[in-house]
C-alpha cells in the first residue's frame, strides 16, 4: 500500500534543504495544519447552518434564506457577525467567573477532538495511537461547562437545563463508547487512521456499518443525543425551559454554544465517517481504478488525485450524515427526559453490550473477515 | 421461566422493529416533501392578485357624500366620522370633513353596503402598516386616494391566487397570462345551454 501525499514530511525537508535545525523546521510546520482545521471547522460549521435553514425549509416547502448572497450563502456570516456585535450581558446575581468559563469549556474539547479527524493517510494533525479514546474522553467535559453554564445563569431554566445536559450526556457516553469499542476491537487499533486503513482495500464492500449493522445504529443515536440534536435537545426544549442553559447568554458567549453545538454535529458526522464509512476511502477502490485504466501507483498525479478525493469523499460522507440528522429534525419529534433514560440505559445500552460481545465472538470465529 | 423471559425478549425485538420502520415511514414522508416546490409568494416583489370581493382598505368619494350617516349607523362600533353642518343658503348638509381609522375598522363592509349613493367602496389595498397608528386615521383626503393596482405596478410579479389557476395547476410562478381559470364564465355557459336546445 503506498502511503501517499506527506505534505509535513516534504515541508519540513524543504525547511532543513534551507538550513533551518529539524527542531526549528518541524516548529514552522506544526501551526498550519491546526489553523488549517480550526478554519476548516468554522467553514463546516458556517455550511452547516446554511444547510440546516435550506433543507428545513425544503422539508417544509419554504424557500429559506434567499436573499443574503446567492441562495442566501451568506446568512450564515450575517448571524455570526451580528453574535460578534451584540452586547455582552452578564446577569445580575451570577456567577460571573463560571458564567464565562461556561462556554469556553463546552467549545474547547470540541475543537481539540478535531485533532484525531484525519482526511487521508497523512492528512490528520497528529496520529495519536489512542485517537478514539481521545474523543470519547475530551466530550465527556463539555458536561461539566454545561452545568457550569446552567448553575451560574441564577435562572431555574438554566438550572434545570444543564442538569438535564449533563444527565443526557453522561448517560449516553456509555453507548457510545459500547459501540466504538466493537469498532476498534475489530480494527485492534484506537487509531483513528488505523481504523480506516482496516477498512479500505475492498471498497464499499469492506466499510465497517456492513460488519457492525447494530453498533453504526447504536453510534448515531447516541451522537445525535450528544450533540443535543432534534429527537433529543430537552436540554433546551423551548416549550419547557425557554433555552435551557443558554437562556442567560447573549453575544458571543451565545455564539460559542451556537458554535460548539454545530461544530459537535459536523464532528460526530465526520467521526461516524471515519468509524463506519470508511472515511477517505472511495466506494471503488482506488489503485483497482488506476490498474484498470494503467497508471502506476507511484504516478504523482494519481497521489495528488488520491488526496483530494479522500478529502472530498470524508467531508461528503459527513456532509450526508448531517443531512440525515437535519432530516430526523423534522421527522422525530422531542422525546421526553425520561424516555430519553429509558432509551439510553435500557436499550442502547443493553443492546450495545450485546453488540461487543457478538463481534468479539465473530472475531474469534471469523478471524478473516472480523480483523483476528 | 426461561420460555417467559425469551417472549419478553422476542416481544421487546418486535417493538424495536416497529419503531424502527414507523421512523422509516416518517423520514420517507420528509424527503418526499423536500422534491416539492414551495408555494411561497415572496411578498414585497411578487403578491397575490386579491380577488374581486377582496375587502381591503374602504375608498370614499368627497362629493357623492350626503351625510346621511348610513355609514356610521351600521358600523358595529360607529367608526366614520362625518363632520358636517347645515347650509341655510342651499337648505342642504354640506360635508366638512369625513374620516375612518383603519387601526380599528374591521373591514366588514357594512358601510360600503349601505351607503344610499355609493361614495364607499372597497379597494384591494391591504398593506396598510405605519410606524404611528394614528397614521391609520384616514381623512377624506386619505380615503380618496386610489391604491396601485397589483398587476400595474412595475416592482411587482402579481400571482393568481389557487381559485383563479387554470385545472390541475397548483404553482401560480411562470404561469402565461392568458391562461385561464377552471370552470366557465356564466355567458359561456348560457351559450352552451343555447345550442343544446
Amino acid at each position: 500500500m503506498n502511503p501517499g501525499i506527506d505534505l509535513q514530511g516534504t515541508f519540513i525537508e524543504t525547511l532543513m534543504d534551507l538550513g533551518l535545525p529539524a527542531g526549528v523546521a518541524k516548529a514552522i510546520w506544526m501551526p498550519l495544519p491546526m489553523g488549517l482545521m480550526l478554519i476548516g471547522a468554522t467553514m463546516g460549521v458556517l455550511v452547516t447552518t446554511w444547510l440546516e435553514r435550506k433543507i428545513s425549509a425544503a422539508a417544509q416547502q419554504r424557500i429559506g434564506p434567499d436573499f443574503m448572497g446567492p441562495f442566501g450563502l451568506l446568512a450564515p456570516v450575517a448571524d455570526g457577525l451580528k453574535l460578534v456585535f451584540k452586547e455582552d450581558v452578564v446577569p445580575a446575581k451570577s456567577d460571573r467567573i463560571l458564567f464565562t468559563l461556561g462556554p469556553i469549556i463546552v467549545v474547547i474539547p470540541i475543537f481539540l477532538s478535531y485533532l484525531i479527524v484525519p482526511f487521508g493517510q497523512n492528512l490528520v494533525i497528529t496520529d495519536v495511537g489512542t485517537g478514539i479514546f481521545l474523543w470519547i474522553s475530551l466530550s465527556s467535559i463539555a458536561p461539566i461547562g454545561l452545568l457550569m453554564a446552567g448553575y451560574a445563569s441564577n435562572n431555574k431554566y438554566a438550572l434545570l437545563g444543564g442538569l438535564r445536559a449533563a444527565a443526557q450526556s453522561i448517560s449516553y457516553e456509555i453507548p457510545l463508547a459500547l459501540s466504538v469499542l466493537a469498532v476498534v476491537m475489530m480494527s485492534n487499533s484506537l487509531s483513528t487512521i488505523d481504523i480506516v486503513e482496516q477498512q479500505s482495500g475492498y471498497g464499499i464492500l469492506g466499510w465497517n456499518i456492513w460488519r457492525q449493522p447494530a453498533g453504526f445504529v447504536i453510534f448515531w443515536i447516541a451522537a445525535l443525543a450528544e450533540c443535543e440534536r432534534m429527537p433529543f435537545d430537552l436540554p433546551e426544549a423551548e416549550e419547557e425551559l425557554v433555552a435551557g442553559y443558554q437562556t442567560e447568554y447573549s453575544g458571543m458567549k451565545f455564539g460559542l454554544f451556537y458554535l460548539s453545538s454545530y461544530v459537535n454535529l459536523v464532528l460526530s458526522a465526520l467521526l461516524f465517517a471515519v468509524l463506519y464509512l470508511g472515511g477517505w476511502d472511495f466506494p471503488i477502490p482506488l489503485n483497482l481504478l488506476a490498474n484498470l485504466v494503467g497508471v502506476s501507483d507511484d504516478s504523482s498525479w494519481l497521489q495528488v488525485v488520491d488526496a483530494s478525493l479522500g478529502i472530498i469523499m470524508t467531508v461528503f460522507k459527513a456532509y450526508f450524515l448531517v443531512f440525515l440528522a437535519i432530516l430526523l429534525r423534522w421527522t422525530v419529534p422531542r422525546v421526553r427526559i425520561d424516555q430519553l433514560l429509558d432509551l439510553g440505559w435500557k436499550f442502547l445500552l443493553p443492546v450495545g453490550l450485546a453488540n461487543l460481545l457478538l463481534t468479539a465472538a465473530l472475531k474469534l470465529t471469523f478471524p478473516v473477515a472480523f480483523g483476528g | 421461566m426461561p420460555l417467559k423471559f425469551l417472549k419478553q425478549v422476542s416481544d421487546y425485538a418486535k417493538e424495536t422493529v416497529q419503531a424502527a420502520r414507523y421512523i422509516g415511514q416518517g423520514l420517507s414522508v420528509t424527503f418526499d416533501h423536500m422534491r416539492r416546490r414551495p408555494i411561497t409568494v415572496q411578498y414585497p416583489y411578487e403578491k397575490l392578485i386579491p380577488s374581486e370581493r377582496f375587502r381591503g382598505r374602504i375608498h370614499f368619494e368627497f362629493d357623492k357624500c350626503i351625510s346621511c350617516e348610513v355609514c356610521v349607523r351600521v358600523c358595529p362600533i360607529n367608526l366614520p366620522v362625518v363632520d358636517w353642518e347645515f347650509d341655510k343658503a342651499s337648505k342642504k348638509k354640506k360635508l366638512n370633513h369625513y374620516s375612518i381609522d383603519f387601526g380599528v375598522c374591521i373591514f366588514c363592509g357594512n358601510c360600503v353596503e349601505f351607503c344610499p349613493t355609493n361614495c364607499l367602496s372597497m379597494t384591494e389595498e391591504y398593506d396598510l402598516s405605519t410606524y404611528d397608528r394614528h397614521e391609520l386615521n384616514f381623512d377624506n383626503v386619505a380615503l380618496g386616494r386610489l391604491p396601485y393596482k397589483v398587476t400595474e405596478d412595475p416592482m411587482v410579479t402579481p400571482l393568481r391566487e389557487l381559485v383563479y389557476l387554470p385545472k390541475g395547476v397548483m404553482e401560480p410562478h411562470g404561469l402565461p397570462t392568458d391562461a385561464r381559470r377552471a370552470g366557465m364564465l356564466p355567458e359561456e355557459i348560457a351559450q352552451q345551454e343555447a345550442n343544446k336546445k
